[in-house]
């Protein structure tokens, strides 16, 4: 079959059926070897999603039996009762809705402050000039490399000295404790790079024409900036919200007030208090969860144009 | 007629030198007003950590009373303190998780960088275990471990194990919280290896067969090295969380069985939050911090600083 298409190539020109057969061959082949080869992808894709999503279908089915042996392996549950989540969202042992109101206080604390602060902050880096911008740049740069282990120890004395742990007043405390929470996380690197390389593209000739028009700078920030950085703004805001659901480490360590915690911090002290009943802890694992798999979902695109922008911001 | 009025007078003044000079120092104000915020946080969260954690390093210190310099002693103590040592030999260990992410999430990559049918649900499904929080999945791993779960199940049938929960067994625990590491990890550098392969230009794969290079010849010689700025920030940013491996452990075993799971990080942490010894955990945490720069410097060099064309 190769030689007869060399022959169309070198010779003199062979009858045009022959060469049409043959290509039509070789095309047959190469459609052949590719349905095969996507048949074996889709064989590895599929035992990787299962890999990757049994434990939280496991976790899911196990959340709603109401008896039996508890951890075994299983495709569908035994029985089927909302029993588990009936006894979490009572929240008899665990303040659950309190957790989820702290949750929900945190998030939005944290993702208007971190995404106000980064848009603010790019601005001036990306489109203005005034001694020290590149300095100030470059020292941002360093910091991110400069290792933090020490971090959440003086963060946490940090906090202290504050005054942010006091407890002088109920809804003061909760307030405080609050912003204790969201403090560390809200000058964000990561949000800066991205919203100065967003910003970046914002033609000029745009921004000049409106301060000849006499607009002032928080005007053109907020009437020019912001709305053409929207696309990233909204990436960064669901990666934010993302990692201010998700973050309990901080908030476990610093919190003295267990009805302050964030959900997932939360959880822990769930599965220490309901340790008789695993499969509540697994409804609470399934709540918590929830979320921030719908805002995945609406938001995936945005989400996965973030993290790229991330690297290579 | 007014507008354009009003920009000349505008254009006028601006030659003015005067009003030039008052108009930008205004404006550097302007500026550093928007940076303000922003930098004050950076430098209270960021900065200040740095140099006062150096600092805590040569000194005893519990909050309550003012920091005591202390010299080398916190560093001496440590050279002496056999926990301390496990610690770090079993973050070290914990590298070993970061050739294989990188190979699997390479190959993982490359594998929904085909244009298929519903490649998109796939690269969502492997994302999911990104965005759940440690808090989650460490408690979802630790049931899955259990004696008679799924893990136990599955290894059961390849004839691979039978008795207890990997995370009961000091000689499997370790193992078994980094196979934990890995499975959260894979779908983050997937990611962000799908972004390294959708910037390697296809005419110079298409070049490359049309000049009858192999399938594996092109991944070896055109992929691969396309991908290499990617493997450094991949392979840095996995080895340096690998040494500071805590959160995993933190849910999953608190450094147990018998301390096999015990980190550097969890050390600086039960210095600090249990025994109130900050001086100590700061100085854990510095050398912590000194093998992260050197091992990301190694990082630099194995990938040839992670030049495309090197």
């Amino acid at each position: 079959m190769k030689s007869s298409l060399f022959d169309t190539v070198s010779g003199t020109p062979a009858p045009t059926q022959a060469h049409a057969r043959a290509a039509a061959q070789l095309k047959a082949r190469k459609n052949r070897r590719d349905r095969l080869a996507n048949l074996l992808a889709y064989a590895v894709l599929i035992v990787i999603a299962l890999i990757m999503l049994y434990p939280f279908y496991w976790t899911f089915i196990t959340s709603l039996e109401s008896s039996g042996n508890i951890y075994q392996a299983k495709l569908l549950p035994a029985s089927l009762s909302l029993r588990n989540y009936a006894e979490v969202l009572s929240g008899t042992t665990v303040p659950f809705w309190r957790l989820i109101l702290n949750s929900l206080i945190i998030c939005t604390l944290g993702v208007s402050l971190t995404v106000t602060l980064a848009t603010l902050a790019a601005y001036p880096l990306a489109k203005m000039r005034f001694p020290g911008r590149d300095l100030i740049f470059y020292a941002i740069l360093a910091l991110m490399v400069l290792p933090n282990e020490a971090g959440l120890i003086v963060n946490y004395i940090t906090t202290i000295k504050l005054g942010l742990l006091q407890q002088t007043h109920p809804v003061l405390d909760a307030l405080r404790q609050y912003f204790a929470v969201v403090l560390p996380g809200i000058a964000s690197i990561v949000g800066l790079f991205l919203l100065r390389q967003a910003y970046l593209g914002v033609p000029q000739e745009l921004i000049e024409a409106a301060r000849i028009d006499g607009a002032g700078e928080l005007t053109i920030w907020r009437r020019i900036m912001l709305p053409l950085a929207l696309p990233t703004i909204v990436a960064f805001s669901i990666l934010e919200f993302v990692a201010y659901w998700n973050s309990f480490l901080w908030a476990r360590i610093m919190l003295p007030d267990k009805n302050l915690m964030p959900l997932s911090a939360g959880l822990l002290e769930l599965s220490g208090t309901f340790s008789t009943n695993s499969r509540a802890v697994m409804a609470g694992a399934v709540i918590t969860v929830v979320p921030i798999l719908i805002v995945f979902a609406f938001g995936q695109k945005y989400f996965m144009k973030g993290l790229e922008g991330a690297v290579k911001g | 007629m007014t507008t354009s009025s009003r920009r000349a007078s505008r254009r006028d003044q601006h030659r003015a030198g005067a009003s030039g000079a008052r108009r930008s120092a205004r404006n550097t104000l302007i500026a550093y007003a928007f940076l303000l915020p922003f930098l004050a946080l950076l430098v209270l969260y960021h900065t200040w950590p740095v140099i006062f954690g150096t600092y805590l390093a040569f000194a005893r210190y519990n909050i309550i009373s003012p920091p005591e310099w202390v010299g080398l002693d916190n560093f001496r103590e440590l050279l002496r303190d056999e926990q301390f040592w496990s610690g770090l030999r079993n973050s070290l260990k914990y590298i070993l998780v970061v050739p294989v992410i990188q190979v699997l999430s390479i190959l993982v990559a490359l594998l929904v960088n085909r244009p298929m049918k519903g490649i998109g649900f796939f690269r969502t499904a492997y994302y999911v275990p990104v965005v759940t929080s440690f808090a989650v999945v460490g408690l979802i791993w630790s049931w899955m471990y259990q004696q008679e779960g799924p893990v136990n199940a599955v290894l059961g049938a390849l004839g691979l194990h039978r008795g207890g929960s990997l995370l009961n067994n000091p000689a499997t625990a370790l193992y078994a919280v980094m196979f934990v590491t890995l499975w959260k990890g894979i779908g983050y550098y997937m990611v962000l290896y799908l972004a390294g392969l959708q910037s390697i230009a296809p005419e110079l794969e298409e070049a490359a067969v049309i000049d009858g290079a192999t399938r594996t010849q092109v991944f070896w010689n055109i992929t691969l090295p396309g991908l290499r700025p990617t493997i450094l920030v991949c392979s840095l940013l996995s080895t340096i969380s690998a040494i500071k491996v805590f959160e995993e452990i933190y849910v999953m075993t608190q450094g147990g069985p018998a301390g096999s799971t015990y980190s550097a990080l969890f050390y600086t942490y039960s210095r600090a939050f249990q025994d109130f010894r900050y001086g100590l955990a700061a100085a854990a945490g510095l050398i912590i911090a000194v093998i992260s720069i050197l091992f990301g410097l190694l990082n630099f060099k194995l990938t040839r600083g992670g030049r495309a064309d090197a």
